[in-house]
């Protein structure tokens, strides 16, 4: 065996510049492959990660009747004592953070121009607020107990032209199912880095939506972050009372999970394409190589190699260039991935009306593509090779010696 | 020039295995190139296809002076709708293209009032082409007859608490800034699985609509669908060329943040195929060069007989170019068959992921997109990578001194 390698390795290393080119064109694939898949899952976790900082968090504990797609705030829609229950929350050892918030829906009107939004009434001493508290791109965020303040997203503030300070008219549904308007003057404006997020919501002290909307102390529901959202299912068991219920992210985000597997099929078909490329690359070149040592295949058959030994040396060839291959690949792989996955790529300039839009796509590559990618390359190239492989031990050892120099 | 030619074409095919081995995997590997373009332009349709249907079709025309008014929807009437179908249905990309008019209103019940968009259609035509006719999960779809019906989402229906057979308050503008009432009936609801969209609009008979509006016969809007995403531009040109003097946009104008989207995945994967464009062509080169590197005793034999090194250079480069362009022609029929093939029967994907339910704006099925500009253009990348990779063996072939490569085992 020792042997085998020894003679394969003396055999590539007689032809440098083509074991070098085709290792190369492995090597490429492989980095291709890799950084694809970094692409995809870093696009797929970033807005995941969005939505759960600004919209779902990993946990939520609702009334049991309520409905997220209502913004009802009827008194037997929401949960009563909402400060006790999140600060119990709160004591659990896996949860970051827990806070009451308030949903309603609204339309922002200034002048003639009007727009609907989601109204979102926060508690604005959390730490759950900070994605849009350091998202401030003017002005200064809520205190609790602003009575007149609103905070709104930079898309929202464009289409209407306000600045801090302005005011506008906000009319929102009330917990006696009639509607009610009010001016606020604007504190803020932020930018998550999600367009279409921010351009249909605003904030209001927790306090103020309240008295507003007529909800009392209630609350739509607790928004709940923990340290690892892995635990989402352990904690949402733990966390039970009456009349209430607890959703995890995956419940939450279900057309999110959807659009994950989606692009898992799309990625799929990518890589065979670029398999296929690397294969042909690969039987091309092997094809070409055993033509080309006819005269040498013969004398190793005239020499006593068996057409299993054959077959085995060239197998062997194979294996060594996948190897040199694969640990470029890697090299490149992840150098890129990773180098981008710092940076980010920006994709900024792609702008609505002029407006940076900061999205921007970090790479991220998970170990378990990096076996599953890299092992598929490698046996590939070994049954790539193969047919060449098994023409070269099928030679006669007579005719082989009579081949053209 | 012509004996070169003539050497080179001989020599191609004294070698007629290792040549045909050559330009077959070239072939494949431009084939390939060949349907990754088609495959990505089928899964943009497939993803965004049924969306840009639902948001209102490839291209909406409307009457000079709506962009300036866009955020109120202005209510104007167009000159001659029946012209512009017309100049659309002779547009071999056009699948339909039906008349509309489109105002905004609210619909309130005892939950509450909802701003919404209510557009009058022509039921026949949109029913091949719209999600919402596919979609319909109570009740029927619109018929051109019908009076004070309503077709609405499940969102809205879900908001406002009401089924089919309800009667809701429908206000909206009509023409010259009056606001027009009506109850109407829910006749239909259509459920495409994404409540933000269904929440916003509703449909009714265009016929009704013209009537409750005060449009007798005229319409604000001719919407159009094409087979593919991308194809609006040309239809746009042929469009305007026959009917000038409307306002014509696309689903880009009236959606940004799709086009966003859609550019930000293309140019991601416009990347991604310039890299596999590397791995082919550095398998291109490895052949050409052994090509050129088994044939060393040739070339000594060459020099020694007084071929100079231009002569030897321009013999292996046409000789590399001949190979590229056999190359480039299989590539050309066999990617065409594959991808056209494809993009005739299809390609059910959704064994390859857990994809157990969908919306239904996400089709199971793709159907590869079929451009032979694109094909062309891989055609000529590959004759130029083939050229290129056979200019540096041949360089060194030329340059080799006669007499060392006779020595050559």
């Amino acid at each position: 065996m020792f042997q085998f390698i020894r003679m394969a390795y003396r055999n590539l290393l007689r032809h440098r510049r083509r074991s070098a080119l085709s290792a190369l064109a492995l090597a490429v694939s492989l980095a291709l492959l890799l950084f694809m898949a970094a692409f995809f899952k870093g696009e797929m976790r970033s807005s995941l990660e969005d939505t759960l900082r600004l919209n779902s968090g990993h946990l939520q504990v609702r009334n049991a009747s309520y409905d997220p797609e209502k913004y009802s705030v009827a008194w037997q829609y929401l949960l009563d004592n909402p400060q006790a229950i999140a600060s119990q929350i709160a004591a659990l050892p896996q949860v970051a953070f827990a806070t009451p918030r308030l949903l309603a829906s609204g339309i922002v009107s200034v002048g003639d121009n009007s727009v609907g939004v989601q109204v979102m009434g926060v508690d604005p001493a959390s730490a759950a607020n900070d994605p849009y508290r350091q998202g401030l791109i003017s002005g200064e965020f809520l205190s609790a107990d602003d009575r007149s303040g609103i905070v709104i997203g930079a898309p929202l503030a464009a289409a209407l032209q306000l600045k801090v300070g302005d005011s506008l008219t906000l009319l929102i549904n009330t917990a006696e199912g009639a509607v009610d308007e009010q001016p606020f003057s604007v504190r803020g404006i932020f930018f998550t880095g999600s367009s279409t997020y921010d351009k249909g919501i605003v904030l209001l002290p927790l306090a103020k939506a309240q008295a507003f909307s007529g909800a009392g102390e209630r609350a739509s529901l607790i928004f709940i972050m923990l340290h690892d959202r892995e635990l989402a299912p352990q904690v949402a068991a733990a966390i039970t009372g009456p009349g209430f219920k607890t959703l995890t992210w995956v419940e939450m985000n279900e057309l999110l999970v959807l659009v994950e597997n989606f692009s898992n099929a799309y990625i799929m078909i990518l890589n065979l394409i670029i398999l296929g490329v690397t294969v042909t690359v690969i039987v091309n070149t092997m094809l070409m190589a055993v033509f080309e040592r006819t005269r040498e295949i013969g004398i190793l058959a005239a020499l006593g190699m068996k057409a299993r030994q054959i077959i085995a040396l060239f197998l062997t060839e194979a294996s060594l260039l996948a190897l040199g291959g694969i640990a470029l690949g890697l090299l490149v792989g992840w150098a890129l991935s990773a180098y981008f996955g710092q940076v980010g790529i920006y994709f900024g300039d792609i702008g609505i009306s002029g407006m940076v839009l900061g999205d921007s796509i970090h790479p991220y590559l998970m170990g378990e593509d990096v076996i599953n990618l890299t092992v598929t390359a490698f046996i590939v190239t070994l049954l790539a090779s193969y047919y060449p492989a098994h023409l070269a031990s099928r030679m006669q050892p007579v005719e082989a010696l009579k081949a053209e120099k | 020039m012509t004996l070169y030619l003539r050497l080179a074409w001989r020599n191609v095919w004294r070698q007629g295995r290792r040549t045909l081995i050559i330009a077959v995997a070239m072939g494949v590997m431009m084939s390939f190139l060949v349907l990754y373009d088609g495959l990505i332009g089928g899964f943009e349709q497939a993803v965004y296809g049924n969306a840009i249907q639902l948001l209102g079709g490839n291209i909406q025309i409307h009457a000079p002076g709506y962009n300036e008014k866009i955020g109120r929807k202005p209510l104007l009437a167009l000159d001659d709708p029946q012209a512009l179908l017309a100049a659309a249905e002779s547009q071999p990309n056009v699948v339909a293209a039906s008349q509309r008019i489109s105002t905004g209103g609210i619909v309130t019940n005892r939950e509450g009032a909802f701003s919404v968009a209510v557009i009058g259609i022509e039921p026949e035509k949109e029913a091949l082409v719209s999600p919402v006719a596919q979609n319909i999960s109570a009740g029927r779809y619109l018929s051109a007859q019908d009076g004070d019906v309503i077709v609405i989402g499940q969102g809205l229906a879900t908001a406002m608490n009401v089924t089919l057979g309800d009667r809701l308050t429908l206000v909206a503008r009509a023409a010259h800034e009056q606001n027009r009432q009506r109850t109407m009936e829910i006749i239909g609801i259509y459920d495409v699985g994404v409540p933000s969209v269904e929440k916003n609009t509703l449909y009714l008979a265009l016929g009704e609509a013209q009537q409750l509006f005060g449009l007798d016969g005229q319409v604000t809007e001719v919407v159009i669908s094409l087979k593919q995403i991308g194809q609006e531009a040309g239809v746009i040109s042929a469009i305007s060329a026959a009917q000038p003097g409307y306002e014509m946009d696309t689903w880009v104008n009236s959606f940004p943040e799709l086009k966003q989207t859609m550019d930000m995945k293309s140019s991601a994967m416009g990347v991604f195929g310039i890299i596999m464009l590397c791995v082919v062509a550095i398998g291109i080169l490895n052949s050409q060069m052994m090509a050129v590197f088994e044939r060393t005793r040739e070339i000594g034999v060459l020099g020694a007989m007084g071929v100079k090194p231009g002569g030897i250079m321009l013999l292996f480069l046409l000789e590399g170019t001949l190979i590229g362009l056999m190359g480039a022609v299989i590539g050309a029929l066999l990617g065409t068959l594959v991808n056209g093939s494809l993009a005739y029967f299809g390609m059910d994907y959704s064994g390859l992921a857990d994809l157990t339910e969908y919306t239904a704006l996400i089709s199971g099925r793709i159907y590869s997109q079929m451009v032979p500009l694109k094909v062309l253009q891989h055609a000529i990348t590959v004759l130029v990578i083939a050229t290129l990779a056979a200019f540096l063996p041949a360089r060194d072939a030329s340059r080799r001194e006669p007499a060392e490569a006779l020595h050559h085992v």
